[in-house]
C-alpha cells in the first residue's frame, strides 16, 4: 500500500505536450478530448510592448489533483468514485450513473465524460495501465523530456518525491478549499 | 381486509375514451387540449432523439454539465413539494379552510413529481444503474443520494396518503401525510444542498439554497393552488373557495416579501462581502435578463396584485399565478446556469490557459422538447386524475 502523489517542477515545462500525447496513447483517450484528462496551462505574457513582463510567461501542467479529501468522491451518489488502496481517486465505470455531480463539484475541472463508456472519467495515475503492469511511473512522467514530473509514494520517506518535497518549497492549487491535493508544484 | 379488497374499495371512476374527450368544447378547453397533445408529442420526439443520439443531443458541455433538463426536474419537484405543503395544511394540520383543496393538491404533488422523474431519467446517463447502485453502494455523503432516495420514499407516502384521502379515512391520511411532508421537506432541502455543498462554486455554496428551496416551494404551491382552483371553478369561485383563496393570498403576500428580503440580502452579501468568484458572479447575474424575468414574474407582479387589496382579487391573482409559474421556470433555469457561470479553470487565472470569460449555454431543441414535454405530461396526468378521482373535498358541495 502506498500513498501516491506527484511533484511538478513546472518551471521546467516547455509546453511540448508530450505528456498529453503519452496519456492519450497509454489510456486510450479519444481524439478530441483535449485538455480533459491532463493539460498544460499557458500563462500569457503580461504588459504592453515594450514593457512586457517575461517573468509572467510560463507553462503550468495540471490534471486531477488526487485530493485526500476529494469533493468529487463526497458527492458521488453511488460511490462510483472511490479511493483505491494507494490513495488514488478512481472511477468504477460499472457504478457511474453519469449524473455529472462530480464534474460540478471538482474545483480543478479535472473530470470529463468519456465517450467510450459514457461515464465520467479522470486521470488515475495510470493505475489501470502502467501501475497494473507493475511499472512505477506514469505515462506523463515517463515521457517528459525536461523531467517536470516526479511520481511516487508520499508515505515512503526514501522515495524520490518525498526527498524532493523535503528539499524544495512547494504549493498546492486552491489549498484554501481544504481538499488536500496530492499534486505539488515546486517553486 | 385483504389487499385485493383494499385496492378494489378505492373509489375510482370508470373512464373511457368518450369521457376523456367529453369536455366542454369551449375555445379555451380546445386550446388546452391541443397544447397538451402538442407538448406530449414534443416529449415523445425529444425522447426518441435522445434514445438515438444519447447525451450528444443535449448542449451540455464539460464546463456546463447541468442543463435545462435538470432545471425542469427541479421545477417539477419544487411544485410537488409546494403542493404537498398546501395539501397538508388541511389534512395534516387540520386547518378547515384548506381541506377543500387537500385531495387535489396531494394528487397534484404526485403528478408533478412523476413528471419530474420522467424528465430526469433522460438527464441521468444510466438510470437503471442508478436504481441498482443507489441501494448496493449508497453514497451517504452525497446530497443527490439523499435527495433521490427521500423523494422516492416521499412519492410512496404521497400515494398512500392520497388513497386514504380518496377513501375518506382522514385519520390514516394524516398518519401518512405528516411523515410524507417531513420526508418531502427533507428531500427538497437536500436538493438545495446539492448546490449548497459545492465548495467549487462560491456563488451557490452555503446554507442559502436549502432554505430558499423550501420557501420557493411554498410559493410555488400557492401559485398552483390558485391555478387549480381557477380551472376547477372557471374563475367563478364559491364563497368557501374565496375564503380559502383570500387566506392563501395573504400567506403568499408574506412569503413573497420574505423571498424579496432573502434575495436582497443574498445579493448584498454576495456583492459587498467581496468573496472572490462570488461577488463578480453576482454582479454578472444582475445583468442577465432571465434574472429580471424571474424577479418581475415571481415577485413584482404578484406582489403588486396582492398588495392592492390584500389577496382578495382572486381572478387577478390567478393570472399572476400563471405568469408566476413561468417566472418559477426562469428561477430554476437561473439557479442551474448561474451556479456554472464561472469557469473553474479561471479561479486561478494566472495558472490556467482559459481566457477570463463566462460559460455560455443554450439548451438544444431536444432539451426544450423533453422539458416542455414534461409540462404536457403533467397536464395530461392531472386531467386524467380529474376524471378518475373525485378531487373535491367529500364534505364539500359547491353551490
Amino acid at each position: 500500500m502506498a500513498r501516491y502523489g506527484m511533484a511538478l517542477d513546472y518551471k521546467n515545462c516547455i509546453n511540448c505536450k508530450a505528456c498529453e500525447s503519452a496519456c492519450k496513447e497509454e489510456n486510450g483517450i479519444l481524439l478530441g478530448a483535449d485538455k480533459h484528462r491532463i493539460w498544460v496551462g499557458v500563462k500569457e505574457v503580461e504588459g504592453e510592448f515594450p514593457l512586457l513582463s517575461i517573468a509572467s510567461s510560463g507553462f503550468v501542467p495540471s490534471q486531477c489533483q488526487h485530493c485526500d479529501d476529494a469533493p468529487c468522491q463526497e458527492v458521488c451518489p453511488t460511490n462510483a468514485t472511490y479511493y483505491d488502496e494507494n490513495g488514488v481517486v478512481r472511477v468504477n465505470v460499472e457504478q457511474c450513473i453519469l449524473c455529472t455531480y462530480c464534474m460540478n463539484a471538482c474545483p480543478y475541472d479535472a473530470r470529463y465524460v468519456d465517450d467510450r463508456t459514457m461515464t465520467v472519467d479522470k486521470c488515475n495515475f495510470c493505475s489501470d495501465t502502467r501501475l497494473s503492469r507493475g511499472e512505477v511511473t506514469t505515462a506523463c512522467q515517463n515521457t517528459c523530456p525536461t523531467k517536470v514530473r516526479t511520481f511516487g509514494d508520499l508515505d515512503d520517506p526514501d522515495s524520490e518525491i518525498s526527498i524532493l518535497l523535503r528539499a524544495r518549497d512547494h504549493y498546492t492549487l486552491k489549498s484554501h478549499l481544504g481538499t488536500k491535493p496530492k499534486l505539488y508544484y515546486l517553486t | 381486509m385483504s389487499m385485493k379488497e383494499f385496492v378494489t374499495s378505492i373509489p375510482v371512476n370508470k373512464v373511457g375514451l368518450k369521457d376523456l374527450l367529453g369536455f366542454e368544447k369551449s375555445p379555451a378547453n380546445i386550446f388546452l387540449a391541443f397544447l397538451t397533445i402538442s407538448l406530449l408529442g414534443m416529449f415523445a420526439t425529444g425522447v426518441a432523439i435522445y434514445l438515438m443520439d444519447g447525451h450528444h443531443a443535449y448542449n451540455v458541455t464539460r464546463e456546463h454539465p447541468w442543463g435545462l433538463l435538470l432545471a425542469a426536474y427541479i421545477f417539477f419537484v419544487v411544485s410537488s413539494t409546494g403542493l404537498c405543503i398546501i395539501g397538508s395544511l388541511g389534512d395534516v394540520f387540520g386547518f378547515k379552510d384548506y381541506e377543500l383543496i387537500s385531495k387535489r393538491a396531494i394528487f397534484g404533488s404526485i403528478v408533478t413529481i412523476v413528471s419530474g422523474f420522467a424528465v430526469i431519467i433522460f438527464e441521468i446517463g444510466h438510470p437503471i444503474t442508478m436504481v441498482v447502485y443507489n441501494v448496493l453502494t449508497p453514497g451517504l455523503t452525497s446530497a443527490i443520494w439523499w435527495m433521490g432516495t427521500l423523494y422516492g420514499l416521499y412519492l410512496t407516502f404521497m400515494i398512500i396518503e392520497f388513497v386514504f384521502l380518496l377513501k375518506g379515512n382522514m385519520k390514516l391520511a394524516r398518519y401518512f401525510g405528516l411523515p410524507g411532508l417531513a420526508i418531502g421537506l427533507a428531500a427538497h432541502s437536500n436538493l438545495g444542498a446539492v448546490f449548497g455543498f459545492l465548495n467549487a462554486r462560491p456563488i451557490s455554496n452555503g446554507v442559502y439554497f436549502p432554505m430558499y428551496f423550501i420557501l420557493t416551494a411554498f410559493i410555488t404551491g400557492v401559485f398552483i393552488a390558485f391555478i387549480f382552483m381557477g380551472f376547477r371553478y372557471k374563475l367563478k369561485f364559491p364563497q368557501s373557495v374565496k375564503t380559502m383563496l383570500t387566506s392563501l393570498g395573504k400567506i403568499q403576500l408574506f412569503l413573497l416579501l420574505f423571498l424579496a428580503f432573502f434575495m436582497t440580502w443574498k445579493f448584498l452579501t454576495d456583492i459587498y462581502g467581496g468573496v472572490p468568484d462570488r461577488a463578480d458572479v453576482a454582479i454578472h447575474i444582475l445583468s442577465s435578463w432571465t434574472f429580471w424575468a424571474e424577479v418581475i414574474l415571481v415577485i413584482a407582479l404578484p406582489l403588486f396584485v396582492l398588495l392592492k387589496d390584500i389577496g382578495r382579487s382572486h381572478v387577478a391573482i390567478f393570472y399572476t399565478s400563471l405568469s408566476g409559474m413561468i417566472g418559477i421556470a426562469f428561477m430554476r433555469y437561473n439557479l442551474i446556469h448561474d451556479t456554472q457561470l464561472k469557469p473553474l479553470q479561471m479561479l486561478k487565472t494566472s495558472e490556467y490557459q482559459l481566457a477570463p470569460t463566462w460559460i455560455h449555454y443554450v439548451p438544444s431543441m431536444t432539451e426544450w422538447m423533453i422539458s416542455l414535454g414534461g409540462i404536457g405530461l403533467c397536464m395530461a396526468l392531472y386531467y386524467l386524475g380529474t376524471k378518475l378521482f373525485n378531487l373535491d373535498a367529500d364534505t364539500y358541495h359547491p353551490a
